[in-house]
């Protein structure tokens, strides 16, 4: 069996006037994909916050438990955090911000807007690339290399992201995603914006670059039927209608 | 421009003004009359004026006049600028809306009419280019806002902290860095260096109209300081009255050309790559 990488259980979040998600189980696994799917508004991109520690909600959890087994450390991140409003939210933050970019990183949704403008791709990489445990010691080789995987020449590591197409930029965002060596992958709709070929080919991509890195991918998306083609588990989630008493 | 010849020539020309401003003579040099309207090849390096004084004086004691408002403005326009991309950034919608409508009624005051009427009200005694260059940058704020939220926006505002934040950079990290240093940065150094232009360009046309007026200038209460305007005034006169003071005319227009060159390369330095 994989070894297990990230488990969430019953996470339940809301703001002051309605329950935003409840009762939310994620597991991901080392090499096997764990799809969240659902209609807009169902907490697709607030469960992976949520698993990120990344609770941006006031008063934000008021139920679950989140624990990450492939460090080592059975501890529940969001035992001591319980229905603790805002403050115990930026807490759980700054806990969780050691993890953040080493033990799992995230690919965002719109790739353009989450890369930096004013930073060169091979930059962003060589920061992502310093998370690392051991750091490689030419970095410069790594970077070609880790281009080479998401199908991108290596001159692009000199390119700004507004000199990129949208599928460029996708493949950076996924570079510098497991640049650090992550354990786990989040992967926030990497599909939007693209056409329909770009978008399978960019899926398959994460998925494969994923898996020979042994990562766990936690994948946000809006389309089935992809999903249920590369998923190993699938979890649906329906938008919560229910109000806060 | 090359961001090392940008830089170059952010050093030499604004390096100038500085050292005019700081070697400002608190007294005239005393000439003699014999030197009135001494040009440039009798009396290096710019001559006289009609009673014999250096055209250099002029230069410095203008040069010390706008030095301080101008900078003050410059930052003051910037600092603003950069807190209307962070709150782009920060994603509050109501801190957003409060402060586009500051902007927007602001913004829509005639810049120039508002200095001429606080301008026209100040006290004798309390007539600064300080006050002036202040209420010219709280004027030119907005826009400079605007345009640091909209580079903020492009960059996806709050989506792009939170990914950042994903990656596991810091709060302080991701707005000082990410944000300020590497995207807001060529937007609001340009609009600093144009504000700090813009207030030297206000106090020579200030003073040009309090001298074809004959009124006490607005930029300063000394009568004896010399401003660049009268450089200007004096080259109006070779043009207007046939007065051989036409090199006060081209020392007046370099000064206003070495602030030009300072404006500019400050923004192509900060925007070179």
């Amino acid at each position: 069996m994989a070894e297990r990488l990230l488990e969430l259980r019953n996470l339940s979040v809301r703001t002051h006037k309605r329950i935003l998600v409840e009762g939310v189980d994620v597991d991901v696994n080392a090499g096997e994909v764990t799809a969240l799917v659902g209609p807009s508004g169902a907490g697709k991109s607030l469960t992976a916050r949520c698993a990120m520690g990344l609770v941006n909600v006031n008063p934000g959890l008021y139920g679950g438990s989140l624990r990450f087994p492939g460090t080592g450390d059975s501890k529940d991140w969001y035992a001591p955090h319980i229905d603790g409003g805002a403050s115990a939210m930026r807490k759980l933050l700054r806990e969780t911000a050691t993890l953040r970019g080493s033990y799992f990183t995230y690919s965002p949704q719109v790739a353009s807007s989450a890369l930096n403008p004013g930073r060169t791709i091979g930059r962003q990489m060589q920061l992502a690339m310093a998370r690392r445990a051991t750091p490689p010691t030419d970095m410069g080789a790594e970077i070609v290399d880790l281009l080479d995987e998401v199908g991108l020449a290596p001159r692009t590591a000199g390119s700004l992201p507004g000199e990129l197409s949208g599928g460029q930029c996708q493949r950076a965002a996924l570079a510098i995603a497991v640049a650090p060596l992550p354990r786990v992958v989040v992967a926030d709709e990497p599909e939007t914006g693209l056409d329909p070929v770009l978008r399978r080919g960019i899926i398959e991509l994460l998925v494969s670059v994923c898996q020979n890195h042994g990562c766990g991918l936690l994948l946000i998306s809006h389309h089935e039927d992809t999903v249920e083609r590369l998923a190993d588990t699938i979890v649906r989630l329906t938008p919560y209608q229910e109000q806060v008493a | 421009m090359q961001r090392q010849v940008a830089i170059l020539f952010t050093i030499l020309s604004l390096g100038t003004l500085l050292v005019l401003a700081f070697h400002s003579p608190e007294k005239w040099t005393v000439m003699a009359e014999a030197e009135s309207f001494a040009s440039p090849f009798e009396l290096p390096p710019f001559g006289a004026d009609a009673k014999g004084r250096p055209l250099t004086d002029y230069a410095m004691q203008g040069a010390h006049i706008v030095a301080l408002p101008a900078v003050v403005a410059g930052l003051l326009v910037t600092f603003l600028g950069i807190v209307g991309g962070l709150i782009r950034c920060m994603g509050s919608a109501r801190v957003e809306s409060i402060v586009a409508g500051l902007r927007e009624v602001v913004g829509a005051l005639p810049r120039m009419v508002v200095i001429l009427v606080v301008a026209i009200l100040m006290p004798l005694e309390w007539h600064s280019l300080m006050a002036l260059a202040i209420v010219w940058a709280l004027l030119a704020a907005p826009g400079a806002m605007d345009e640091a939220a909209s580079v903020a926006g492009r960059l996806g505002g709050a989506r792009f902290v939170e990914a950042l934040r994903a990656h596991g950079f810091s709060k302080v990290r991701i707005y000082l860095y990410h944000v300020v240093a590497l995207n807001l940065r060529p937007v609001v150094v340009r609009q600093g260096a144009e504000t700090l232009m813009q207030v030297v360009f206000l106090e020579v046309a200030l003073s040009f109209l309090a001298l074809a007026a004959g009124e006490p200038s607005f930029t300063h209460n000394e009568a004896t300081t010399k401003s660049w305007a009268d450089l200007l005034y004096q080259g109006y006169q070779s043009i207007a009255m046939d007065v051989p003071s036409g090199h006060a005319l081209a020392l007046g227009l370099l000064l206003v050309a070495v602030t030009a060159v300072a404006a500019v390369s400050i923004s192509s330095a900060a925007r070179a790559r």
